[in-house]
């Protein structure tokens, strides 16, 4: 026995030489990690401040100027942010009371089909929002079906409708983020100890007033959250404005700052100003959002598995399924169909019976040199972008939540920041900062790819981070009292314990990237197009057809990765 | 108001967990129902408080069926008046004290001014007066602990349940509040069932003790009745310390012997014909001595001691002795592998029955 002692102390003596290396390697890593981040980050932003007090379009011979500021508070502007708060308010509230509502008849009612709204409201998440707002434009567009079918044939024409409207952009909003919803609340709905409920029931509740006294209240902090969160990503959302809300001229803060980058009389500084009062909202909110989700700590969520009895919908059966079903068909099934009869048919029509049906438009995706380009560089840029960002993303957990070196905090602040700036405010400041910077970046999918990781590094290091805190620090400090230098407790240790929210990490950035278009549409060339790009492109060039026909082909990669991960890689699902 | 359970049976899925079992509840009287866990009273006490939804049988509070599954009757939780504390306390961390005091009458339209009156008497009996305006999060366990109880009271319930309510205390609170329990559900005068797998916890509190296993009932009875007494191996070794050696019947009914054939003194008056039988000693009434030939035949077994665990008042010996490791308390020290002899009197020395094939 004590020899062994003995021999083991010697093995240790024997280790400082590698240790030293170990400790210049994670050295070196953590002064890269550090300068990339903050170079990343710091650069957009401090080109987007610069700009916002220049006069003149990036690169151009231009003067300080406070004129931009003074642009935020004329009518114009004044009036895209009232309608930017109503949109974001309304839609959020409306996503909560949905979202939620979903949620709890799923996990705690006798709700027969959970498990098939579950996967219909998961295709929902992953579908991406620019082209379920074409969907929606060719239902809901003055000339689109909806109104073809109920005027033209049914002769209502009190029942028409106009996509083009503040109401149409909110609709579109809330049928793309009640899933958001629906995720983030899943968990905490879940997660509660059914106790608390139990203990009402027996103490004379009846089933709806546990949910008003007990449920709801003990989901308050979450549900804040939650709010919070989805007004974020609906103020930030370009895409479904821009394609409804530019034609019906109801504009947000997202899509003015893109006309007026896009369209002449262009005026990049006060697109600059708009993108920093964009941000500051966000930013806002985000402290908004952690101030809450830190005071919600206090309520006991134990996650204890608890075999709660389902709640008996009796009588308000047929509403659960109108609710739950109706949203899958209004989020999911109805635009999906839409899509793929717009993209078989020759000419639009809303009548299936008079449609003239082709392939063309499928054949055309493969006989064309760009649209074959746009998906190599859509594969390049996900495949590549992902890892680079899951691979920094890991770097920056391990180093913020592990092994903390000098300055940690700083890094902290960094990775979270992109969190609060807009996909469209990225692109700008990208745009503003390349034209200075002595890089040949602009124009190649090296920019686009760090616009990318920019914007969603902080996924990639909350995924990775979250599950990094629940291993405990001991696992790694036994491997070393065991002879293991810091790197190998990293790589023998660490790594495979964290593996599958890595392998989430990846598919998150992977499925996010594919669908990202926000960061991109400022940053394109023709020769960097990505699908998302070029979807876009042949929709404005009201090339219906071709755009619904890459659309479904885009949709259908997305469905079948998400299925295939995630049956690979169970951990990713609660990526 | 009486509980009355019959022919109770409860299946997750194809998995029957209860099998058909039935037992009373006095008006007054404190039941408990003692188990190893996953034997089913957790899930009896929730199927009486309406928690879960028994698949047949009855189940009566009072004279009214609350369960009836055949008779498609299951009355809802809030309407079977019943007063729980569960074993996680189930404190709602969003209202204080006297909000979840409040919470049974409030829930039920009582008046503010009577909800405040009741919740202060409840409060009291408990002794958290002072305590009313806390938050949960700022209360002990132990006191997070008498909130439950006072909640669980202040209703007026017609019958009591416990779900393992001590196991998160630590000892010595679990003492004191064991006789708090007691106190209370005697003051009420109410029906109470208290689910627990702590065998002393049971003995010291019940009037009445149903040892369950594998969702059936093992043995009902008074504290005394189920430690002198079991009915067969499990509840012999469920409820206290035992030791077990196989016995066989000598031919013609005349008495006793172990494998090796020694006649022993057994007190054989549960024995009924059938199947295998094994002698049961407590530990306490085995006398320990130096002598090996000091034995008196049939009431005494040679043997060696193979292990000691000084356990401050005694020491608990473990003897090889007729087959088997008898554990023997003593306040003597004995040293590991020296010869003894073990006496012990027939009504310490109680006939079980065993199932086949179950070992030492």
């Amino acid at each position: 026995m004590s020899d062994q002692t003995i021999g083991l102390s010697d093995v240790v003596i024997g280790k400082p030489a590698s240790r030293r290396t170990g400790n210049t390697l994670l050295k070196c890593a953590y002064g890269a990690t550090f300068i990339i981040v903050v170079a990343m980050v710091t650069i957009p932003i401090a080109a987007l401040i610069y700009g916002s007090f220049r006069t003149a379009a990036p690169g151009m011979p231009a003067e300080w100027t406070l004129r931009n500021y003074e642009g935020l508070a004329s009518p114009g502007v004044i009036a895209t942010i009232g309608t930017t708060l109503w949109i974001g308010l309304l839609s959020s509230a409306l996503c909560i009371v949905i979202g939620t509502a979903i949620a709890l008849l799923v996990h705690r009612t006798d709700f027969k089909y959970g498990k098939v709204v579950t996967m219909l409201v998961g295709l929902a998440f992953y579908f991406p929002s620019f082209i379920l707002a074409m969907a929606w434009i060719i239902i809901g567009a003055p000339g689109g079906i909806f109104n073809a079918v109920v005027d033209d044939m049914l002769g209502l024409s009190w029942l028409r409708i106009d996509i083009y409207t503040t109401m149409g952009i909110v609709l579109v909003m809330v049928l793309h983020q009640v899933p958001f919803v629906y995720l983030t609340m899943r968990g905490p709905i879940m997660g509660m100890d059914g106790i608390y409920e139990e203990a009402a029931r027996t103490a004379g509740a009846t089933p709806s007033r546990v949910i008003t006294r007990i449920t709801l209240p003990l989901l308050s902090y979450s549900l804040i959250s939650s709010f919070i969160l989805t007004f974020i990503i609906t103020i930030e959302q370009f895409a479904i404005p821009a394609l409804i809300g530019i034609p019906g001229q109801v504009n947000m803060l997202a899509t003015q700052l893109y006309l007026l980058v896009r369209f002449s009389p262009t005026d990049y500084g006060l697109a600059a100003a708009i993108g920093v009062a964009l941000s500051a909202m966000t930013g806002a909110a985000i402290w908004a959002q952690r101030r809450v989700s830190s005071a919600g700590r206090l309520t006991t969520v134990t996650g204890k598995a608890s075999r709660l009895k389902p709640i008996p919908l009796g009588r308000w059966k047929w509403l659960a399924y109108i609710l739950c079903f109706g949203f899958g068909f209004l989020a999911l099934i109805l635009p999906m169909t839409i899509l793929i009869y717009t993209s078989v048919l020759k000419w639009f029509t809303a009548n299936p019976f008079d449609g003239l049906y082709t392939i063309r438009n499928y054949a055309y995706i493969i006989e064309s040199a760009s649209t074959i380009r746009s998906f190599w560089n859509t594969l390049l840029v996900s495949g590549v972008g992902a890892a680079a960002g899951v691979l920094l993303g890991l770097m920056c957990a391990y180093f913020t939540l592990r092994l903390q070196p000098r300055g940690y905090r700083i890094l902290d602040f960094f990775v979270s920041l992109p969190f609060g700036v807009p996909g469209i405010v990225l692109g700008l400041g990208l745009l503003w900062a390349y034209a200075y910077l002595p890089l040949p970046l602009y124009g190649t999918l090296a920019l686009m790819i760090i616009a990318f990781v920019t914007r969603f590094l902080p996924y990639a290091t909350e995924t990775i981070g979250g599950q990094m805190v629940q291993i405990d620090k001991s696992l790694e400090e036994a491997a070393w009292v065991n002879g293991a230098t810091p790197l190998e407790g990293v790589s023998k240790i660490l790594l495979p314990l964290v593996r599958p929210s890595v392998q989430g990490a990846y598919f998150l950035l992977f499925m996010a990237f594919f669908r990202e278009i926000s960061s991109a549409i400022l940053l394109y060339t023709a020769s960097t197009a990505v699908v998302s790009i070029s979807i876009w492109s042949f929709f404005e060039q009201a090339n219906w057809g071709l755009a619904s026909a890459l659309s479904v082909v885009a949709t259908l990669i997305i469905f079948v990765a998400m299925g295939l991960i995630s049956r690979l890689v169970p951990a990713a699902r609660q990526g | 108001m009486s509980i009355t359970v019959e022919n109770l049976v409860k299946r997750y899925g194809a998995m029957t967990v209860v099998h058909g079992i039935s037992f009373e509840v006095g008006r007054g009287e404190f039941v408990s129902l003692l188990g190893p866990s996953g034997c089913g009273k957790t899930t009896t006490l929730r199927c009486i408080a309406g928690l879960e939804d028994a698949a047949g049988g009855i189940i009566r509070i009072g004279d009214r069926i609350v369960s009836a599954p055949d008779q498609d009757i299951l009355i809802p939780p809030h309407e079977r008046q019943v007063g729980m504390v569960f074993q996680s306390y189930a404190i709602w961390p969003h209202m204080t004290v006297g909000e979840n005091v409040g919470f049974p009458l409030s829930i039920r339209k009582v008046s503010a001014a009577d909800v405040a009156k009741q919740v202060d008497e409840a409060l009291g009996i408990v002794g958290l007066g002072p305590f009313k305006d806390r938050h949960p999060s700022q209360l002990s366990g132990g006191q997070q602990q008498r909130v439950a109880l006072a909640r669980a009271i202040v209703g007026r319930p017609k019958v009591l349940l416990f779900d393992e309510p001590l196991s998160n205390l630590d000892a010595k609170l679990r003492e004191g509040t064991r006789v708090e329990i007691k106190r209370l559900q005697r003051k009420l005068d109410v029906a109470a069932v208290y689910v627990t797998h702590d065998q002393e916890e049971a003995l010291s509190m019940s009037d009445r003790v149903i040892v369950m296993d594998g969702g059936r009932i093992e043995q009902a009875g008074t504290p005394k009745e189920l430690y002198r007494s079991p009915v067969n191996r499990f509840v012999a070794d469920f409820v206290g310390r035992a030791s077990f050696i196989d016995v066989v019947r000598v031919e013609g009914g005349a008495g006793w012997r172990t494998p090796s054939g020694a006649l022993i003194d057994v007190d054989d008056s549960s024995f009924n014909g059938a199947g295998t039988y094994q002698a049961m000693l407590r530990p306490e009434g085995i006398d320990i001595m130096e002598d090996a030939n000091a034995g008196k035949p049939g009431r005494s077994l040679p043997g060696t001691i193979s292990d000691s665990h000084y356990l401050g008042a005694y020491t608990e010996y473990v003897v090889d002795a007729g087959g088997a490791k008898v554990k023997v308390h003593s306040k003597r020290d004995f040293d590991v592998g020296s010869p003894v002899m073990l006496r012990f009197s027939p009504e310490n020395c109680r006939l079980v029955s065993s199932p086949a094939g179950t070992g030492k």
